[in-house]
């Protein structure tokens, strides 16, 4: 499938990446040809596809017993912006 | 032109489970923030999730009881998008094979009989809750993330705010029979969404659909729908068109304002969770869960009406609570005494109590056997009514068997014919002007004398019989 | 003999005979390795504090005499996507530059309750997207046979801290060939286990349903031996299988004696070098004269492994790798204007060229409408291709293919075509679609001088048999145990 500019741009948005970053241009054209490589995959004949459930693995759960949380600390210690005992953000309005 | 609302609800419950959905952290509500938080529920690169098996079994329980079919092999999707609150930028929950479909719930709108169907239910993660601080940021407390949810989506069924808010209390009240949500509103444990659309009456074309978000209480929600349904009727009657959005509910200042238009849609890339298996209900699993369905509370109310003689209302009350509904069920299922006087105490003295205290019956000591006991004494006139109250206060409280309780605050009443004529007779001496109104033709003066005989038998004196013997004595004079 | 030249085998045995001493192995790999790693740079990061310390606490075992597991003292190095308390944990990207995990992936548990005494972290692609290692964000790894060639990758640092000595003995991962093509390119032996058999808790996803951890080493048996560390039921990964996990080492044995091996036509055709065909074929000639039975087979579908892999795996990679906001750890850009504004620009700062690629073509796969052509197709091709590959091991114990289509290649010969880059997995990746394990080990070198992998592929939980088929091999073709530099 051609890929467009818009295309490109759309993904980007979903992505959360900025289509007017450094080398994203570069990235953009490469999309051409990967997608073309995927393609591929179109003239392979599988018959009446559905999305069945991988039944191979089932059912690994646990049971509801408690653990012990982490310290705050350690969950925090990377983040970038840390205030009032949580990660700091712009203010979100919603 | 006379319009009909269309709307359909998404409910949100957080089930009553002991640990998150995906890690061993504790749900409790309240804990001070970002302390139930571990590298699973917060996202840390490299953790994995691994299913609570109790969020199945309780999914599973509400879809057997709101007569689901139950998929017995489903399994979890990934949905994608970015917000602070969703550490991993994406929510596990199920997308094309929820683990119930197609069922409903029955109730009643001003006596009037009403079904509204569920598409499906399905688990999935909570987010975390975003703090506002003073400052111009937003703070992200985790504690929330990964608590698990039931999200139930009805078909658009309803065609009112008055339908939508007494689904809702059908839903809660579901809830706490199957006892898998806290129900806890003002902590959130049950939210919805609402989805509202109108179209000329008679119309069977579905209108444009607005879906309301932030709708945090019952009240709300009918709130929220009146004023959409008003909002979307002027928009038409005034020649204009409903456009498909999301509006945000604001309900201190009651009204809706655009949260984001259909253009930005978002595509939330669903497919399934590679970190985790399929979930398999097996036969002996799915008999499990069936056992555990309690009778429900539309059935309670009917019965409760049918068989005992309560009034609608009353039986609402009882059947809307399940564990008063239980305390009468397990009361009647003794045969000993009148069942209506078992529901008219828990209707009366033992609702006050719970409400004066702010208890919940587990929280006391009271029991379906002591209560019947103590109402058995009332009807063979051992103690008295009034008696009976202070009973009830020391089953609240104590251990004790009723007949130590009785015996403990001297509650026996007299019945002795001989004792009780000997107050009667001294009564009858010392008040001689009451004597004189009844023979006169006041027989109501007969109340002051019953009285004054109770009060010279400090309380024991068997009311009845007092009665008796007082007319007896009086028309012999 | 140096030090740096035994195998782990070799180690542990001297450290049981007390030879020599944890504390001094270790020294003497950090020795070494400051001797090579201005040219090789097999590492992000060293961590020669912890192992010292962790060599003496093992010495102190061994003094008192505990039963310890046969590895333990021994150095390994650990590839920089594994969790490491404390640790620095980059991915060799900007976006996790400074990331101290908060927790111990379950094979460093698994390490170091055998005792094994972590060097450092090793140098890897960016989140382990890529097949030569240039991908890396903070580190430049060469191959330690010819410096201006590339390593492989992902697990290019891991490879080369093998061939190079520093180690004898490395943990890396593998989800398209990320560690049996720098195996191959080194002149090392590298295993990718069953998916399911080694735990994931703790490395950092790339793409869930393909990654698999496995070991490296210079011979079969080292690769065994760690093998068995980190092989085991996890119940913190829903995806481990709970079963019972023999040692393969005690189940070693080099006879192929009416062992079936399998040689798929679609392995030796178009696109792979002549010198590469010739290697592996020769060892099949080996294995026919070991008593084996070798078999041409089919596996018709192997064209589509490619386009399956890498929808499937960046589909996986744009979800997994979306945590990487900025917000909660790692990169966070340095100016923003709003919440949008901060995710954008600290992932189009933080990650690097091929990881943006991979996020958009796993965005675009599962994007509303592109979703059923692509993603849906590529589960159910994957589903086939299960089937080609049940459907062989039906007749054939083993397959042997090729690696690569060439040896290791010149560094920045093919960093400006993605696209040729990936055609350069197409011999590994339909191994982690079938999810089956696979290990790589030498079978010769091309006319310059740089080592040529072979291939062996086992059906589901056969670990074993690949075990014994390239001992056997091993031991006929004397490739073994070679140390570059």
């Amino acid at each position: 499938m051609a890929i467009t500019r818009e295309n490109v741009e759309y993904i980007a948005n979903l992505a959360r990446l900025d289509p007017k970053g450094e080398g994203f241009d570069k990235i953009a054209e490469d999309m051409q040809g990967i997608v073309s490589m995927v393609d591929q995959l179109q003239e392979l004949e599988l018959g009446d596809i559905t999305d069945v459930i991988d039944t191979e693995r089932k059912n690994a759960m646990r049971e509801d017993v408690p653990i012990p949380s982490y310290d705050k600390e350690e969950i925090l210690a990377n983040a970038p912006s840390v205030e009032c005992g949580g990660v700091s953000v712009p203010r979100v309005v919603e | 032109m006379k319009y009909e609302p269309v709307i359909g609800l998404e409910v949100h419950a957080e089930l009553s489970t002991k640990t998150k959905i995906f890690c061993g952290c504790s749900t409790a509500f309240g804990a001070e923030i970002n302390t139930h938080v571990c590298p699973v529920c917060t996202g840390q690169p490299g953790a994995l999730p691994v299913l609570n098996k109790q969020v199945v079994h309780y999914a599973a329980k509400m879809g057997v009881a709101t007569h689901c079919t139950v998929n017995q092999l489903c399994k979890s999707d990934r949905k994608n998008y970015f917000y602070p609150d969703l550490p991993k930028a994406y929510q596990i929950s199920q997308f094309d094979v929820p683990i119930c479909e197609n069922g409903y719930v029955d109730f009643e709108v001003n006596g009037e009989p009403k079904r509204v169907r569920f598409e499906r239910i399905h688990f999935e993660e909570d987010a975390g809750k975003l703090l506002h601080d003073e400052g111009d940021g937003t703070i992200v407390d985790f504690n929330r993330c990964g608590v698990p949810l039931i999200e139930m989506v009805t078909r658009p069924d309803i065609h009112s705010a008055a339908e939508a808010k007494e689904f809702l209390e059908t839903v809660k009240t579901t809830l706490s029979y199957l006892e898998i949500c806290d129900c806890r509103m003002e902590e959130g444990s049950i939210r919805c969404d609402v989805n509202v659309s109108v179209r000329p009456m008679g119309s069977d074309k579905l209108g444009t659909r607005v879906e309301m978000k932030n709708i945090n209480s019952f009240s709300a929600a009918e709130r929220a729908i009146e004023y959409e349904v008003n909002r979307q009727i002027d928009v038409l009657e005034e020649g204009g068109q409903i456009i498909q959005e999301t509006r945000r509910w604001d309900d201190s200042r009651g009204k809706n304002l655009v949260m984001r238009s259909k253009e930005d849609a978002q595509d939330y890339r669903y497919f399934p969770d590679p970190d985790l298996v399929a979930v398999e209900i097996d036969d002996v699993w799915m008999e499990q869960i069936r056992s555990e369905i309690p009778e429900l509370p539309q059935s309670r109310y009917a019965r409760y009406i049918k068989d005992i003689g309560l009034q609608p209302k009353e039986a609402r009350i009882l059947s809307d609570a399940y564990d008063k509904a239980c305390l009468l069920d397990a009361g009647v299922e003794m045969g000993r005494v009148d069942s209506k006087a078992i529901a008219n105490w828990i209707l009366s003295d033992i609702s006050k109590y719970l409400n004066d205290k702010a208890l919940e019956l587990k929280d006391t000591k009271l029991t379906a056997a002591k209560l019947v006991d103590m109402i058995e004494l009332i009807e063979k006139n051992v103690i008295s009514g009034n008696a009976g109250k202070k009973v009830l206060v020391q089953l609240f409280e104590t251990d004790d068997s009723v007949d130590v309780i009785v015996d403990k605050l001297g509650l026996k009443q007299v019945s002795d014919e001989g004792a009780i004529q000997k107050l009667v007779d001294e009564v009858l001496a010392a008040n001689p002007k009451s004597v004189a109104d009844y023979k006169g033709g006041k027989k109501n003066a007969i109340g002051f004398l019953v009285g004054q005989c109770m009060k010279a038998s400090k309380g024991k004196g068997n009311p009845k019989m007092i009665n008796q013997l007082l007319s007896k004595t009086l028309d012999q004079m | 003999m140096e030090l740096y030249q035994k195998t782990a085998a070799e180690l542990s045995a001297m450290l049981k005979n007390k030879e020599i001493s944890s504390a001094e192995l270790t020294k003497a790999a950090f020795a070494r390795t400051a001797a090579v790693e201005d040219e090789v740079g097999a590492y992000i990061t060293l961590t020669e504090e912890k192992a010292l310390a962790d060599a003496a606490a093992i010495d102190a075992k061994i003094a008192a005499g505990e039963e310890l597991s046969p590895l333990a003292g021994v150095p390994i190095s650990v590839k920089d996507n594994i969790c490491t308390k404390g640790i620095r944990t980059t991915c060799a990207s900007k976006m996790l530059e400074n990331f101290k995990p908060p927790y111990d992936a379950t094979v460093m548990d698994k390490l170091y309750a055998a005792g094994l005494i972590m060097t450092g972290k090793t140098n890897l692609d960016e989140f382990a997207m890529g097949s030569s290692c240039e991908n890396s964000a903070l580190q430049k790894t060469r191959n330690p046979h010819n410096l201006d060639h590339v390593t492989g990758g992902s697990s290019g640092g891991a490879a080369a801290s093998v061939a190079a000595g520093e180690v004898s003995i490395a943990v890396g991962s593998d989800t398209g060939g990320s560690i049996r093509q720098p195996a191959s390119f080194c002149g090392v032996v590298g295993m990718k286990p069953t998916y399911g058999t080694v735990s994931r808790y703790g490395l950092i996803a790339f793409a869930s349903s393909l990654d698999q951890i496995g070991p490296f080493g210079r011979c079969v048996a080292d690769a065994a031996m760690l093998a068995d560390v980190l092989r085991g039921y996890d119940k913190m990964d829903s995806t481990s299988y709970p079963r019972a996990y023999d040692s393969l080492t005690a189940g070693m044995c080099a006879d192929v004696k009416g062992m079936k091996i399998g040689l798929p036509k679609e392995y030796f055709g178009e696109g792979i070098s002549e010198e590469v065909s010739k290697a592996v074929l020769a060892a099949a000639e080996t294995y026919r004269q070991l008593g084996a039975e070798v078999v041409e087979i089919s596996l018709p579908l192997a064209k589509y492994a490619l386009p399956v892999y890498y929808i499937l795996s960046s589909a996986e990679a744009s979800s997994n790798l979306a945590r990487f906001d900025g917000v909660k750890y790692g990169y966070r850009a340095e100016s923003f204007d709003g919440i949008i504004d901060l995710y954008v620009k600290s992932r189009s700062e933080g990650f690097g060229p091929e990881v943006q690629r991979r996020i958009m073509l796993g965005t675009y796969v599962l994007s509303s409408g592109y979703y059923d052509a692509y993603y849906k197709k590529a589960r159910a091709a994957q589903r086939a291709i299960r089937a080609d590959y049940a459907k062989a091991f039906e007749q054939v114990d083993v397959i042997l293919t090729p690696v690569a289509p060439t040896t290791a290649y010149k560094a920045g010969e093919k960093t400006s075509d993605p696209l040729q880059m990936y055609m350069g997995d197409i011999c590994t990746v339909s191994v982690n679609i079938a999810g089956l394990p696979a290990m790589v080990q030498p079978c010769g070198f091309d006319s310059n001088q740089l080592p040529i992998g072979m291939q062996l592929i086992g059906p589901r939980f056969g670990e074993q048999k690949l075990v014994n088929a390239g001992l056997a091999f091993e031991q006929a073709s004397g490739l073994c145990n070679i140390v570059a530099r």
